[in-house]
């Protein structure tokens, strides 16, 4: 039966005081949280290794500057720390990092996942008009009450994989009215276990057993959400001439590309000179067209990612936010993610032991597809 | 300092062709390509055109000359500088065609640098600069592409360049004559403007279409150079003004505290241009540990620690080629005065050698060559 | 409704070489008809194509795409051919979802000794893209 071990603190401050101790008693070398930055509240994700640090920690701050699982591939990609560092991550960062394991992009040993269910991140815009700390208070509101907060992300309004997968270590917001005073630890794994089953944290944290909430009401919602949302791109998704319209005032730069953490390739297709066109291709496309973009193969980019990515895309929206232009990559990507995931019943960074649909097949399936 | 920096003049020519504009001057402009197509004297144009859901502008490459009467030279926004679609086009060879293209100063000199970087092969390339007024930020713009669209006329017509880009407002070298020909529009007559020749190759393009640069330009170049300098004045205090408040490295870090990584500035610069860039390269990517051991130094190390180092690193590589275009500033997503910052640097790097980026092709980039004797005082102090 | 007659459209077909290429050879040495639509890539095997080979065909202006190879379980290579199945499955959802014609992509497993297949497929092919009418990809500008 799961465990859950009670600090007696809001659950951020509760956090906060549970890592601290962690890193005091060497249990673990240091924390990978989001952190104020400065005086002005500015929020970025840090590598902690001294106690004190912690206190300017923020770990369940609803913005996501990086999805994290492209930070954590960076930091093990060349093999893991040789010491526990704790990580503490949203779920969708999560799935996408377990998504870069299985692409050989990064390495679980000596992590310690912790993690909460989310109610979303504000889009980064957010963060140079400087709204994020007015929308704060009406935010934990409506979490606490299952609700959906008004000014999240698009994708975050439409995400149903809410509760993390894979975490060590999982906090409860959503749902949660006693978030502000007390902070419950519920320990999901073996190696929860393993930091949490210490003489010294016994002695200090109280630990009981643990019912699990149900969540069923804002599931619900947010099916809702993403229901209205699909409907309303696919308004727009009506073959070539929606495509050109919506990718019209694509600029090029694979913002969204760079953008997102399944996208690791370290020279990327669209960008090798593969992709790359020649006097001749221009003749051939003058020929065939009369006329043709500079620079050109913009639809191809995008089409030609969403064939190579969707399979493991985690809805995280971080794409969306990356672009310049305002072009609703994330609803799209989503979208044609979903509807390749549902064909394999897949969800990506679920499971570790499942593999990347693409990367493996059986005998017998997808009669219909042949004519 | 032993090498002044130069202020940019107009060209040393002093005649262009005058042109009359029938209706429009862009009509006039797109008419005079489809002469000069009809006529054998270039094979395709590269110019911007609106995008089907008109909400931007791309740049295109055209044979089909009956394109060109929705042709757009020098619209609202440069989404994407003029040079990289050059060098789209050209870096793998020059290929059969004559190609002429429509651009502004800061493309075109973005255009020479790349040339002199071995990004770009000119030989068929027909380089046509015009008089620029500035561009709007590229996401205000598509926020209400008409409205915009109509600022944007009102701003021109007005000279008033309260709605371009921050860099566009102290730009002086916004009438430089840059390409094989210049389309000097600015303080002529509403129903006139000059076509002035600046290379071999552009004058040759006149003889070919049988006009003559026998008309005096002293009005154009009088109200260009009074531009320019009010200009001068305008960049000079925006500059200060801006040194001053990052005087210090922790106002530099503020400015950049906003910033994800993304490095969407470096790839819509028209200069940066290596494949993998070096802050993407395997030279950035440490082991864990060496992570961990460069945040038990300092307790608490920002994740990734690559923002300032990346910043500076471009400044470093790219500095001295700068063009102050502003494309950088569009693509942040965290809205970063980066244009701004980097604009101010490259006019001191640049200074230091007397170097205008882009002004002649001839000279060589400040960092491939030297002088016996320079640079004094950098030079051994110790001595 | 009638398409145009006259319309020939361009079939970018590919054949893996062990069974559909030598399929189509078949047909071609048994004087089975078969369309002059078709343009026809030999690739070592079908799992050789990459979706991104299927997609550049599209936007350039191909009407249809074929893809052809070994039937699941008679792969040249043994397992090839499953991960075919599987991206061409993925390519065709994805085409579905944005509102393209999906119907312009076919797989077809065509072994060497089914000339006939190869020949009765590409015909029936040729009629359903001559229905579907020119792909309008191959003349847009802002592609």
């Amino acid at each position: 039966m799961t465990k859950v071990l009670t600090v007696n603190h809001s659950v951020e401050q509760g956090i906060r005081e549970f890592l601290k101790f962690l890193l005091d008693t060497g249990k673990i070398k240091g924390v990978f949280t989001l952190k104020k930055l400065n005086k002005k509240g500015d929020v970025a994700y840090s590598l902690i290794t001294r106690s004190d640090e912690l206190t300017d920690a923020v770990p369940f701050f609803p913005l996501m500057p990086v999805n994290a699982g492209k930070l954590i591939s960076r930091f093990t990609m060349n093999g893991p720390p040789s010491e526990p560092v704790a990580v503490v991550l949203k779920p969708c960062e999560l799935r996408a990092f377990i998504e870069l394991v299985k692409l050989e992009q990064g390495s679980l040993e000596n992590m310690v996942f912790i993690s909460a269910t989310c109610g979303g991140v504000f889009p980064l815009n957010m963060v140079h008009e400087g709204t994020i700390e007015k929308n704060l208070s009406p935010y934990w509101t409506a979490i606490k009450k299952e609700e959906i907060p008004e000014n999240i992300r698009p994708v975050c309004k439409a995400c149903t994989e809410f509760i993390p997968y894979n975490a060590d270590l999982v906090l409860n917001l959503v749902g949660n009215k006693n978030l502000d005073s007390q902070c419950d630890i519920v320990i999901e794994t073996k190696k929860g276990e393993e930091i949490t089953t210490d003489t010294d944290i016994k002695k200090k944290y109280s630990q009981k057993e643990y019912k699990k909430e149900n969540l069923d009401t804002f599931k619900e919602r947010r099916e809702a959400e993403k229901k209205k949302i699909i409907e309303d791109i696919d308004t727009k998704l009506t073959g070539m001439d929606g495509l050109i319209e919506i990718f019209g005032k694509c600029i090029g730069c694979h913002g969204c590309s760079k953008a997102c953490p399944i996208c690791y390739c370290k020279l990327c297709e669209f960008e090798s000179s593969d992709s790359e066109y020649g006097p001749s291709n221009y003749e051939a496309e003058l020929k065939r067209r009369g006329a043709v973009r500079v620079p050109p193969n913009t639809l191809y980019y995008h089409l030609g990612r969403l064939s190579h990515i969707a399979i493991s895309c985690v809805g995280c929206g971080s794409c969306e936010d990356a672009c310049p232009v305002d072009i609703p990559v994330s609803i799209i990507f989503k979208k044609i993610g979903e509807s390749i995931q549902n064909m394999f019943e897949y969800t990506p960074g679920k499971s570790i032991e499942e593999k990347i649909p693409l990367t493996t097949f059986k005998e017998k399936e997808l009669t219909e597809i042949e004519e | 300092m032993n090498n002044p920096r130069k202020t940019p003049d107009a060209s040393s020519t002093d005649h262009g062709v005058l042109i009359q504009v029938k209706n429009t001057q862009k009509e006039t402009v797109n008419d005079f390509l489809k002469t000069a197509m009809e006529k054998g004297v270039f094979d395709a144009v590269l110019i911007s055109m609106r995008v089907p859901a008109g909400d931007s502008f791309a740049y295109v490459l055209l044979t089909n000359k009956e394109l060109l009467k929705d042709a757009f030279p020098l619209p609202p926004v440069m989404p994407v500088q003029g040079a990289k679609a050059i060098s789209s086009i050209t870096r793998r060879g020059k290929g059969n065609k004559k190609i002429a293209a429509i651009l502004r100063p800061c493309e075109i000199r973005a255009t020479v640098e790349l040339a002199k970087l071995g990004q770009v092969n000119l030989e068929n390339i027909i380089l046509i600069s015009m008089d620029c007024f500035g561009v709007m930020p590229t996401p205000i713009f598509i926020k209400d592409p008409e409205k915009s669209f109509k600022k944007f006329e009102d701003a021109i017509r007005e000279d008033d360049d309260t709605v371009m880009r921050p860099v566009c407002q102290i730009c002086d070298k916004s009438s430089m004559v840059a390409g094989d020909l210049h389309m000097g529009t600015r303080g002529v007559q509403k129903d006139s403007f000059f076509i002035v020749p600046h290379t071999k190759k552009g004058k040759d393009i006149l003889d070919k279409l049988g006009l003559q640069a026998n008309k005096n330009i002293d009005t154009w170049r009088a109200k260009i150079n009074k531009n320019a300098k009010e200009k001068q004045k305008k960049r000079k205090q925006v500059h200060t003004d801006l040194q001053s408040s990052i005087e210090k490295l922790d106002k530099f870090l503020d400015i950049f505290s906003h910033c994800i990584n993304c490095h969407n500035c470096m790839r819509v610069c028209p200069i940066c241009s290596c494949r993998v860039c070096y802050f993407d390269s395997d030279k950035m990517k440490h082991p864990s540990d060496d992570y961990l051991r460069i945040a038990e130094s300092k307790g608490s190390i920002r994740f990734l620690p690559d923002t300032s180092i990346f910043h500076m690193g471009r400044m470093v590589h790219m500095s001295l080629s700068c063009v102050s275009c502003g494309a950088c500033e569009d693509a942040c997503p965290m809205s970063i005065p980066v244009a701004q910052l980097f604009s101010m640097t490259a006019d001191e790097t640049q200074g230091l050698f007397g170097y205008i980026a882009g002004e002649s092709l001839d000279e060589p980039l400040p960092l491939t060559t030297y002088r016996k004797e320079e640079l004094s005082e950098v030079d051994d102090v110790h001595d | 409704m009638k398409k145009n007659d006259d319309f020939i459209p361009k079939i970018l077909t590919f054949l893996c070489n062990w069974c559909s290429y030598a399929g189509a050879d078949l047909a071609g040495t048994s004087r089975l008809k078969y369309p002059t639509s078709i343009i026809p890539i030999r690739v070592m095997c079908s799992s050789r194509v990459d979706p991104l080979f299927i997609l550049k065909g599209y936007l350039n202006g191909a009407d249809g795409v074929l893809l052809t190879g070994c039937h699941p379980g008679d792969c040249h290579y043994q397992s090839g051919n499953y991960y075919t199945r599987r991206r061409f499955a993925a390519l065709k959802k994805i085409f579905e979802n944005l509102g393209l014609e999906k119907d312009r992509l076919s797989l077809s497993w065509i072994s060497a000794s089914e000339g006939q297949k190869y020949a009765q497929t590409t015909t029936d092919f040729t009629q359903k893209i001559k229905e579907l009418g020119k792909n309008s990809a191959g003349t847009e500008i802002f592609l």
